[in-house]
């Protein structure tokens, strides 16, 4: 399954599910995490809040292929992707494990193939060092076999030219 | 010299990072503030603060290897307010992540260097440490025991054996603790000093197979008390009402 989760406006879902299996429109209409590590507590891979993103974590955690395009904020995802990627740590369970060396949680849906994310806006050569560093992070802590990272422009991604 | 601490974490209440601020704040000197940044009614408070402080430690906690997102939007207010006033301002961060490896933190460290370039403020480095929930749970646990104690000695009169086991636990934490706080005098140290800092990590002093036993068992007994372990607690659960991504389209 391929999920897409991007945080461009002007109605971009409708082309975008042409080329995945579910998009996610990171709208910021949901609520940060609170830490309360719920979803791995009490109501296992379900959020305790009760918004959009109850249930975030079942749809990332069935994505082989998950392809994340965000605006860059200071060589890190927008706050409206981070939300959806911060209330989504259900994907993982409580117990830990080493992975690449390091400590991580066990993966609650196993591995995943591939982390693809694409980086718009404004951004320095700084920056993206750090996004290589972010990406190359999260796709060992979530299990990705392969990842990628890419910086492209805003109106490229709403031609479609680069997914 | 004014020092604002801002506690980064979501939580209302004893959040590791509040903590390990307030450990900093005891070893500044001059004029300290600590803020919470829960929600955006707490900006405007913490940014006041900000205005006339000479240096800014952000205390926050790892989330998904960066920046808490309930955070970005304030950097974002604050990269507003300061990017073309040149302000003399020294940021420093402590990090901290539930993992044993402080090098675990490096993604959200270089992010909050990011924000300082753009917000034209001075980034005088961070402490970013391994095993942060651990550290938060122990001094919990030593204000349990030291309650723990006194009843005891009210009970049963001043015992020598139980100020001793006392003084042993708290050895103990001490000990497992001592390269967080030697880094945290330190990075005091350079905050007094006006000085960098540069970018350190450090961890709970425990053999990593060790710390995930601890941790493993920590999340056993909460879940177990929760009723998480009884509610298909490693299910690959599939979406049943998942309604993200379809408001867009109505």
């Amino acid at each position: 399954m391929k999920v897409i989760l991007h945080d461009l406006k002007g109605n971009m879902t409708d082309i975008l599910e042409e080329k995945a299996d579910k998009v996610i429109f990171a709208d910021g209409k949901y609520a940060p995490c609170q830490g309360c590590f719920k979803c791995w507590t009490k109501h296992p891979a379900t959020c305790a809040m009760t918004d959009s993103l109850h249930e975030i974590c079942r749809v990332l955690g069935q994505a082989d292929e998950f392809t994340i395009i965000t605006e860059n904020c200071y060589g890190g995802y927008s706050p409206d992707v981070k939300r959806v990627l911060d209330r989504g740590i259900g994907i993982s369970t409580p117990m830990s494990t080493y992975r690449g060396g390091m400590m991580h949680h066990t993966l609650r849906y196993g591995k995943h193939e591939i982390l693809q994310v694409f980086v718009y806006g404004d951004i320095t050569e700084k920056e993206k060092e750090t996004w290589k560093l972010m990406v190359k992070a999260n796709s060992l802590n979530d299990g990705y076999s392969s990842y990628a990272v890419s910086f492209v422009s805003e109106s490229e991604l709403k031609e479609g030219a680069v997914l | 010299m004014k020092t604002v601490f801002v506690d980064c974490s979501p939580k209302k209440r004893l959040s590791a990072s509040g903590f390990i601020a307030a450990v900093t704040k005891c070893f500044v000197i001059g004029k300290k503030v600590q803020c919470k940044l829960i929600t955006p009614n707490d900006y405007k408070t913490t940014l006041d603060e900000i205005r006339d402080a000479d240096v800014v430690v952000f205390s926050m906690p790892l989330y998904v290897d960066g920046v808490p997102s309930h955070i970005l939007p304030f950097l974002k207010e604050m990269e507003v307010d300061y990017r073309d006033i040149h302000a003399d301002k020294r940021i420093y961060v402590i990090a901290n992540n539930g993992f044993i490896e402080g090098r675990q933190n490096e993604p959200l460290m270089q992010t909050m260097e990011n924000f300082c370039i753009r917000a034209g403020l001075t980034f005088c480095g961070g402490l970013g440490i391994g095993g942060g929930v651990m550290m938060n749970v122990m001094r919990i646990m030593i204000c349990v025991v030291f309650g723990l104690t006194l009843l005891q000695m009210a009970a049963n009169g001043f015992d020598p054996v139980i100020l001793k086991d006392f003084g042993t636990d708290v050895l103990t934490i001490l000990i497992l603790s001592c390269g967080i706080i030697s880094f945290d005098i330190w990075l005091a140290y350079c905050i007094n000093k006006g000085k960098e800092y540069g970018i350190h990590y450090t961890r709970i002093m425990l053999p990593s197979f060790v710390f995930i036993l601890c941790a493993d068992l920590f999340f056993t007994i909460i879940s177990l008390f929760h009723g998480g372990v009884f509610r298909g607690w490693f299910a690959r659960k599939k979406p049943q009402n998942c309604i993200i991504g379809k408001e867009e389209k109505q």
